[in-house]
């Protein structure tokens, strides 16, 4: 496959990429406070964008995808507490661990379509925390506690860096001749495979790489939190707001999990600071709205409805 | 080489709904061969047995000697054999310049640059008479042309042996004709063969170099056109046992 040429990139990835240069740059200065918050913030782009590569591209829901981040965590608590490795190192095992899964599971889950695939990856992600909570090396349910240090600048880095990652995997894999497999499978998955498409194999590589991100962002979030707690990691709510952000970002496109990353983020993170609780029942009203008045997300929307930015916007 | 593809003895069945009993016929490169019988005699469920879209449950279907019954939809098009749909199944969030590059860019062809698939398409679409539908999304366009975009993406695969299920259906006579006379001219250039399940008798008599008849999954009748059209079995299985024996 070959790389696209840097000048045909687009508004769009120049965008994000200044937006990211911007954010690296100024990061030493930014005060700690805020840089934690745009940690989080920088932890749930990633795992929208790593949604967005099975549920955006493919139309495939999944709601498992904390099982991914989860073992992200699991793998950084092993990796850091029993192997002493770098936490660096603790988070590219979780996103070395989230691949290898996401090939498990995705081999058996995406023969199944729609509601039964969205159904399946539920089904995974109720019984693996029960699967951990019985596993003698993963903390005996207690999960996994870590002596590692305060240090926002390596989280950010961190972060930073499989956030760029990803934005530039999306870009590549969405564009060309696979993007338009990718397109095609989401648009009639059977017409597809009569035109020769391996729909399969399209299918379990995006949901592998969506692992391999998702385990990663996992790594991270539990490296901040110094280590990981069965029930908050296989928490639900990790799985809703990641298909929050990118369904109202807009599914399938390049900008929109940045968008909805921040549309989702940043009131939740207000209203936690009022009453904890609240934010969700926000998320649930702003979700319904959206997929029924606006099904495209936010970006979707104003490609729609605004001609002139659709070269501008994707 | 020219390309032949045999099917023998092939079963299907659904739990205990005996679709295909035993059929038996070959298309090679360059010949145009009917397939005709009654509705529900099996003549789509062969086909899509012949796509891989579904799996014989006994008999073989090979492709130059190699057997491909077990394969998978997407690796028999990799071979060279293209199906078409009843109901056509454009993507159609896409134009048709894209639905026939996705086509080029992943059938037999497998170009991997999408500009010179784009550029290709469009000569497809050309062939078809669809050229002026180029940058159309393929959700816009009527039911007649979205069958004939399922026959430019078929073309499109570079598939040497075509399937093709009811592409005349729901013409008017006029249409007809200059559909029949079209897809003549492009089979004596490009040279392909065609499986050619029809309902319009007038269509398939008139392209077919042979013609196979079944009749409740099983192969009642093979021959010429001339031939079918005075077959005792074949008229029976159409128009009843009474007519058979009215018949000469």
């Amino acid at each position: 496959m070959r790389l696209p040429a840097i000048r045909s990139f687009g508004p769009t990835l120049w965008g994000i990429g200044l937006f990211l240069i911007v954010l690296a740059g100024t990061a030493p200065w930014i005060p700690v406070f805020l840089l934690t918050v745009l940690i989080q913030l920088l932890i749930y782009a990633t795992l929208a964008y790593s949604l967005n590569l099975i549920t955006g591209l493919t139309g495939y829901v999944s709601f498992g995808h904390v099982v991914f981040m989860a073992f992200g965590g699991y793998a950084l608590g092993i990796g850091v507490g029993t192997l002493n490795l770098h936490p660096v190192a603790g988070v590219a095992l979780g996103a070395v661990v989230g691949l290898a899964l996401a090939l498990g599971i995705g081999v058996v889950t995406l023969r199944f379509r729609g509601v039964y695939f969205a159904i399946a990856t539920l089904v995974v992600a109720v019984a693996a925390l029960y699967i951990v909570l019985e596993i003698k090396e993963l903390g005996d349910g207690q999960g996994i506690y870590l002596n590692i240090g305060f240090e926002p600048l390596s989280w950010f880095y961190t972060i930073w860096v499989i956030l760029a990652i990803e934005v530039v995997f999306t870009y590549w894999i969405t564009h060309g001749r696979i993007g338009y497999g990718i397109r095609s499978i989401k648009s009639d998955e059977d017409a597809a495979k009569t035109v020769g498409i391996n729909a399969a194999r399209v299918k379990l590589f995006l949901y592998a790489l969506s692992g391999l991100f998702a385990g990663g962002a996992g790594g991270v979030y539990w490296w901040t939190l110094s280590g990981v707690f069965p029930y908050q990691a296989f928490d639900l709510t990790f799985s809703l707001q990641m298909l929050a952000m990118v369904v109202i970002g807009g599914m399938g496109t390049l900008l929109g999990p940045l968008i909805g990353a921040v549309a989702v983020y940043i009131p939740s993170y207000i209203f936690l600071t009022i009453f904890s609780g609240f934010q969700f029942i926000i998320i649930g009203v702003v979700v319904i709205l959206i997929a029924l008045f606006v099904p495209e997300g936010i970006v979707g929307s104003l490609r729609k409805y605004i001609p002139e930015l659709r070269g501008i916007l994707e | 080489m020219t390309h032949v593809l045999e099917v023998s003895e092939v079963h299907k069945y659904f739990g205990g709904v005996r679709a295909v009993q035993g059929v038996s016929l070959n298309v090679r490169e360059g010949q145009v061969v009917g397939l005709i019988g009654p509705n529900g005699s099996g003549k789509s469920t062969l086909l899509n047995l012949i796509a891989g879209v579904e799996r014989p449950t006994k008999g073989a279907i090979s492709l130059d000697g190699q057997r491909i019954d077990r394969w998978p939809a997407h690796r028999i098009v990799g071979q060279g054999i293209a199906k078409t749909h009843q109901i056509p199944k454009p993507f159609l969030v896409m134009t048709c310049r894209e639905n026939v590059a996705v086509a080029v860019m992943f059938g037999n062809h497998k170009q991997r640059e999408s500009a010179k698939a784009l550029d290709e398409a469009g000569r497809v679409l050309a062939l078809v008479g669809l050229e002026g539908k180029a940058e159309v999304i393929s959700s816009n366009l009527t039911v007649q042309e979205r069958k004939r975009l399922e026959f430019a993406r078929v073309l499109g695969t570079g598939a040497r042996i075509l399937l093709l299920d009811e592409i005349f259906a729901g013409l008017s006579p006029n249409e007809l004709r200059d559909a029949i006379a079209l897809f003549a001219t492009l089979q004596r250039e490009i040279g392909f063969g065609a499986l050619v399940v029809e309902h319009v008798m007038r269509a398939v008599l008139t392209i077919s170099e042979r013609v196979v008849v079944i009749e409740e999954g099983m192969k009642i009748a093979e021959g010429t056109a001339d031939q079918i059209v005075e077959n005792p079995a074949v008229i029976e299985a159409y128009l009843g046992v009474e007519a058979a024996r009215a018949t000469p």
